[in-house]
C-alpha cells in the first residue's frame, strides 16, 4: 500500500517562450510519504509545484493524482481550484494569507471551501448552513490547537510573526482537507528553534492526518531529517533522486549543488 | 436527543406550539384588519371579526401551525430524522424543506403574509378610511380588540414558555435566540408590550392612523409615547443583549463575540435604535426631509446596498449598474402595459418584483459569466459599456421602450391591503408615508439577508478573492463563480429599486438611466464606506440629503446637472480626509491598513493583491 502513488509525474515539460523551466521531469511521489524536492534557485521547483496545483499548464507530460476516495485525475488542464478539490492543497514561498482577517477566520475559509451551503442558504441561515457553520467552527479551532497558534485566535493575519504566518498557512491548507500537501519553503525566513517546531508539526502532519508531504526547500539540515526520499532538479531537469543517504553521496548533485551545503555544513559543525 | 421526549403522535408541546401559531396568525389579522367607520362599524358583516381577511390570516396561522409542529417532529426523531436517513427520500426533502422555512419563519412570514394580503385584498374591497371617534374606538375596543389582546397574550405566554421548555432539554437556549435577528425581534415584541400597557392612544396603533404623518414638529414627536417607549425598548435590549453576552459560555459563542469587533450588545443596540428611529422618525418630519427620503434617499439605499454587494463584498468594479436598474424599471413598465409593446397580461408592480429580479439576475450573470474573468480596470470598462448599451437602447429603440419620449404611465401599487394603501395617482405617492413604509418593508429583509450573507462562507469567500485570488483557488474556491454570485445579487438588488423607483416616477425616460446614474451610486458606496451595510446607508443619506439640500435651497442659479459637481466636491474632501469611507466595514478598514503599511495592496476598487493568475 505504502508503494502506491498519490501523484505520477510522467516527462512533464513547461515553457514559458523560449525558456524551458521544466524539461522531461518525471516524479513518483508514494502515498504517504514525506517528499522533497531540492535544488538551487531557479531550477523550476516552485515551476513544479505551479504545475501540480494547476496554476501553470505545461505543453507536454502527464501529471496523474491519484486520490483514495475521488479516483485519479490528470491535474493537466484543471483549474487551480478545481484541482485544490481533487484534495492537493498548497503552501506559498511567500506565505499568502487573508491579511484583513484573523487567524480563526483565515482557517474557516479554507474549511468552508469543501461545504455546501450555497447562497441561499448563506442568505436565510437555512438549518445545514447553521449545522455546517458549527463543524467549521470546530474544526478550526481543532487545527488551531494542531499547530499551536490557539493563543493567536483572533489575532488578525498580518499581525503574526513570521514563524506563526508559516503554521497558519498549513493550518488553512489541512482545513481543505488535502490527501497530499504542497509546501513551498516553509522553513524560509524562520529561526532555528521555529524549525524545530516546524520539522515536528509537518512529522505530525503526515503521522496523525496521513496526508503525504510534498516539500520544496532549502534548508539541507531540515531537508534531510524530514524527508524520506529526494529528487534533486537543476535547470528544470531531474539530476538524482533517492533517500537522504543516497543524494548525500551523488556525486551530481554535490556537484550542482549540495557542495557548497556540505561545506557549510562542515563548517558550522567544527 | 429525542429519548426523553413523549413519542406521542401529538402531544401537549406540539399544542402549544400549534396553538401560538394560530394566534399570531390572529393577531396579525387583527392587528391589520380594516378598522370600520361610523357609517360601517365593525360588528357590519362586512368589516366584523371573521370578515375575509381574517379568514386568510387564520390560514396562514394553520399553515404555519402545520409548518412548525411538522419541522418538531421532524427535528426529535418522531417522524423522519434527518441523520438516520441521509440519503434524499422524498419524505426527508419534505421534512427538511419544511425545517427550512419553519427555521427561517421570519422570511416566510413576511412573504406568506404579503401574498395572503394580495389575496385578501382582492376579497375585502375598497379601502375604508379610519376616522374613529374615541367613543367609537372604545366600542371597538370591545368588539374586537379585547379578542386580539387575549390572542397576543396567548402567543407571547406560549412563546416564553415553548422556549422554555426547549432551552430545559437542550441545556442551552436554542441557536435562534442569540442571533440578533431574534434579540431585534424580541424587543419589538418588547416594545409593542409596552405601547400596550401605557400608551392611552393604544387602538390607533392597530389602525391606519398608526401610519399616518402626525405633524411636522419635533416638540410633538418627542411629546409622542412611542418615542419613549420604544427608547425603553432599545434600552431593555441592549441590558438584555449585555447579561445575555455575559452568560455566553459556550465554545462557539465565545468565538463569534470575538470574530468581530463590534461586541454584539452595541449592535443590537444600535439595531434597535434604528428601527426605532425607521419606524417614527418620519412620521414628524418637515416637508423638506420628507421629500429627501421619498425622492433621493429611498431608492439611493436600495441601488447602494445592491452595488455594495459587488464593489464592497466581492471587489468589482461595475461602472454599468444602472442597466440593472432600468431592467428592473422597465421590466415593470412592460407588465403595467404602459409600453408601446403589449405584455400578455397586465401585472400589478408588487408582482412584477420576482421578474424583475429573474431578469436582472439572468442579465448579471450572462454579463458576468465572460466579463468577470477580467479583472479591475477592464471589467470596469466593459460593465461601462454595457450601462451604456442598455441605455443607447432604451433610448433607441422607439417601438418598445417608447424612446426619449418617455413610457406610458406606470401602474401603480394598486393594493387594498389593510394598512398600506396607494391611491393610483403617480404623484401623490412620492408624498405617501405608505410609501416609505413600504420601502422599508423591502428594505428590512434585504439587510438581514445581506448581513448574514456578508457573515457567512460566502462572505469569507468574497473576503478571500479579494484579498488574494490565487491564495483563494489554492482552497478551492471558485473564483468566478462567487464574482457572478456578487454580480447577480447586486442585479437583482437594482432590478427592485427599478421597478420601486418606476413606480414612484410614474413615467420612465431613458435619460433616468444615464451613466452619471451608476456614477452617483459609485459614489455612494465609496462616500459611506466600500463593504458596510451600514455605511452605504449613511452615505445615502448624506448625499440624498445634500442633493435635496441643494434643490430646496437653489441658490446660485442652481441647475439639477449641477449637482454632479457638489458631489464631486464631497467625494474629493472624502477622498482626502476618510478614504476608507463614513462608516468603513471592520474588514475593509483592514485592508487599508493593510495597505498603508504595505501589506497587501487593497486599492480603492479592491484589485486582487498579487496581479493576474499565472
Amino acid at each position: 500500500m505504502s508503494n502506491e502513488l498519490i501523484f505520477d509525474v510522467k516527462d512533464v515539460t513547461l515553457r514559458f517562450g523560449g525558456v524551458t523551466s521544466l524539461n522531461n521531469v518525471t516524479l513518483e511521489h508514494r502515498r504517504g510519504e514525506i517528499l522533497a524536492i531540492i535544488g538551487p534557485n531557479g531550477a523550476g521547483k516552485t515551476s513544479l509545484f505551479n504545475s501540480l496545483t494547476g496554476v501553470y499548464q505545461p505543453q507536454e507530460g502527464e501529471i496523474m493524482f491519484h486520490s483514495d476516495t475521488r479516483g485519479s485525475h490528470s491535474v493537466i488542464g484543471k483549474l487551480p481550484h478545481n484541482v485544490a478539490r481533487l484534495g492537493i492543497a498548497r503552501t506559498f514561498q511567500a506565505s499568502r494569507l487573508f491579511n484583513a482577517l484573523t487567524t480563526f477566520e483565515n482557517i474557516k475559509i479554507g474549511i468552508e471551501a469543501r461545504q455546501k451551503t450555497g447562497p441561499i442558504g448563506a442568505m436565510l441561515k437555512l438549518p445545514r448552513t447553521r449545522h455546517e457553520e458549527n463543524l467549521s467552527d470546530e474544526k478550526a479551532l481543532e487545527l488551531i490547537e494542531f499547530v499551536g497558534l490557539t493563543h493567536r485566535l483572533n489575532t488578525l493575519a498580518d499581525s503574526l510573526p513570521y514563524g506563526d504566518r508559516r503554521r497558519l498557512e498549513i493550518a488553512r491548507a489541512l482545513g481543505t482537507e488535502p490527501e497530499v500537501l504542497l509546501l513551498d519553503e516553509p522553513a524560509a525566513g524562520t529561526n532555528p528553534s521555529e524549525k524545530v517546531e516546524l520539522t515536528e508539526l509537518i512529522r505530525k502532519i503526515s503521522r496523525e492526518y496521513g496526508v503525504s508531504v510534498l516539500l520544496i526547500e532549502h534548508d539541507m539540515r531540515l531537508v534531510m531529517a524530514l524527508a524520506e526520499r529526494l529528487y534533486v532538479l537543476n535547470f528544470g531537469s531531474v539530476i538524482a533522486q533517492g533517500t537522504p543517504e543516497e543524494i548525500r553521496a551523488n556525486d551530481a548533485v554535490i556537484e550542482a549543488y549540495l557542495g557548497s551545503a556540505h561545506h557549510d555544513e562542515a563548517k558550522e559543525s567544527n | 436527543m429525542s429519548d426523553d421526549i413523549t413519542r406521542t403522535k401529538f402531544n401537549r408541546e406540539d399544542a402549544r406550539l400549534a396553538s401560538t401559531c394560530v394566534a399570531g396568525g390572529l393577531l396579525l389579522a387583527l392587528m391589520t384588519g380594516p378598522a370600520g367607520t361610523a357609517d360601517a362599524p365593525l360588528s357590519s358583516a362586512k368589516t366584523s371579526l371573521f370578515s375575509g381577511h381574517v379568514w386568510g390570516f387564520l390560514a396562514f396561522g394553520i399553515a404555519l401551525a402545520v409548518v412548525s409542529v411538522w419541522r418538531r417532529k421532524v427535528r426529535n426523531g418522531e417522524w423522519v430524522s434527518r441523520r438516520e436517513s441521509p440519503r434524499r427520500s422524498p419524505s426527508v426533502f419534505v421534512g427538511n424543506v419544511m425545517g427550512a422555512m419553519s427555521n427561517a419563519w421570519w422570511i416566510v412570514a413576511f412573504v406568506v403574509t404579503f401574498l395572503v394580503a394580495l389575496l385578501v385584498a382582492d376579497l375585502t374591497g375598497p379601502y375604508v378610511p379610519n376616522k374613529l371617534s374615541f367613543g367609537q374606538l372604545f366600542t371597538q375596543l370591545q368588539d374586537s380588540r379585547t379578542y386580539g389582546y387575549i390572542v397576543f397574550l396567548w402567543w407571547i405566554v406560549n412563546s416564553i414558555r415553548l422556549r422554555r421548555s426547549r432551552a430545559a432539554r437542550h441545556g442551552v437556549l436554542p441557536a435562534f435566540t442569540r442571533s440578533a435577528v431574534f434579540r431585534v425581534l424580541a424587543g419589538g415584541v418588547g416594545g409593542f408590550l409596552f405601547a400596550l400597557g401605557a400608551d392611552p392612544w393604544l387602538p390607533e396603533k392597530f389602525s391606519f392612523s398608526y401610519f399616518t404623518f402626525h405633524n411636522n414638529s419635533t416638540t410633538a414627536f418627542l411629546s409622542h409615547l412611542p418615542t419613549w417607549l420604544w427608547t425603553g425598548c432599545g434600552l431593555l435590549l441592549g441590558v438584555r443583549a449585555v447579561l445575555a453576552d455575559r452568560n455566553k459560555s459556550t465554545h462557539s459563542n465565545r468565538l463569534r463575540a470575538r470574530q468581530f469587533k463590534m461586541s454584539s450588545n452595541t449592535r443590537v443596540a444600535l439595531y434597535g435604535v434604528a428601527l426605532f428611529a425607521a419606524f417614527e422618525a418620519p412620521k414628524f418630519l418637515s416637508p423638506f426631509w420628507q421629500e429627501a427620503i421619498f425622492q433621493q434617499i429611498g431608492i439611493f439605499c436600495f441601488l447602494a446596498i445592491g452595488l455594495n454587494i459587488v464593489v464592497g463584498f466581492a471587489g468589482l468594479l461595475d461602472l454599468g449598474y444602472v442597466a440593472f436598474y432600468a431592467l428592473g424599471a422597465y421590466v415593470n413598465a412592460y407588465f403595467s402595459g404602459a409600453l408601446p409593446i403589449r405584455p400578455p397580461f397586465i401585472l400589478n408592480p408588487f408582482l412584477s418584483i420576482p421578474v424583475a429580479i429573474v431578469v436582472a439576475m439572468a442579465a448579471g450573470v450572462l454579463l458576468g459569466l465572460p466579463t468577470l474573468r477580467l479583472r479591475g480596470d477592464y471589467l470596469a470598462i466593459v460593465t461601462l459599456g454595457f450601462g451604456e448599451i442598455v441605455y443607447v437602447l432604451a433610448n433607441n429603440l422607439q417601438n418598445i421602450t417608447g424612446g426619449a419620449n418617455g413610457s406610458g404611465t406606470i401602474g401603480n401599487f394598486s393594493l387594498n391591503i389593510p394598512g398600506i394603501r396607494f391611491t393610483l395617482d403617480g404623484q401623490a405617492i412620492s408624498q405617501d408615508l405608505n410609501f416609505y413604509y413600504l420601502l422599508l418593508a423591502f428594505m428590512i429583509p434585504i439587510l438581514i439577508i445581506f448581513t448574514s450573507l456578508n457573515n457567512s462562507k460566502v462572505g469569507r469567500s468574497w473576503a478571500a478573492i479579494r484579498e488574494d485570488e490565487v491564495a483563494a483557488a489554492s482552497l478551492g474556491i471558485n473564483g468566478l463563480k462567487y464574482k457572478v454570485m456578487a454580480f447577480a445579487i447586486g442585479a437583482s438588488t437594482s432590478g427592485v429599486a427599478g421597478v420601486l423607483a418606476s413606480v414612484k416616477q410614474g413615467i420612465l425616460f431613458p435619460s433616468n438611466f444615464a451613466l452619471q446614474v451608476s456614477i452617483t451610486v459609485l459614489v455612494l458606496v465609496i462616500f459611506g464606506g466600500m463593504g458596510s451595510i451600514t455605511g452605504v446607508l449613511i452615505g445615502s443619506a448624506v448625499i440624498g440629503w445634500l442633493l435635496q439640500f441643494l434643490l430646496f435651497h437653489s441658490f446660485i442659479d442652481y441647475q439639477d446637472a449641477d449637482k454632479y459637481m457638489y458631489i464631486g466636491a464631497l467625494l474629493i474632501l472624502a477622498m482626502i480626509f476618510r478614504p476608507q469611507g463614513l462608516w468603513p466595514a471592520t474588514r475593509r478598514a483592514r485592508e487599508f491598513h493593510d495597505a498603508e503599511i504595505g501589506l497587501g495592496t487593497a486599492d480603492a476598487v479592491g484589485e486582487p493583491a498579487e496581479g493576474p493568475l499565472a
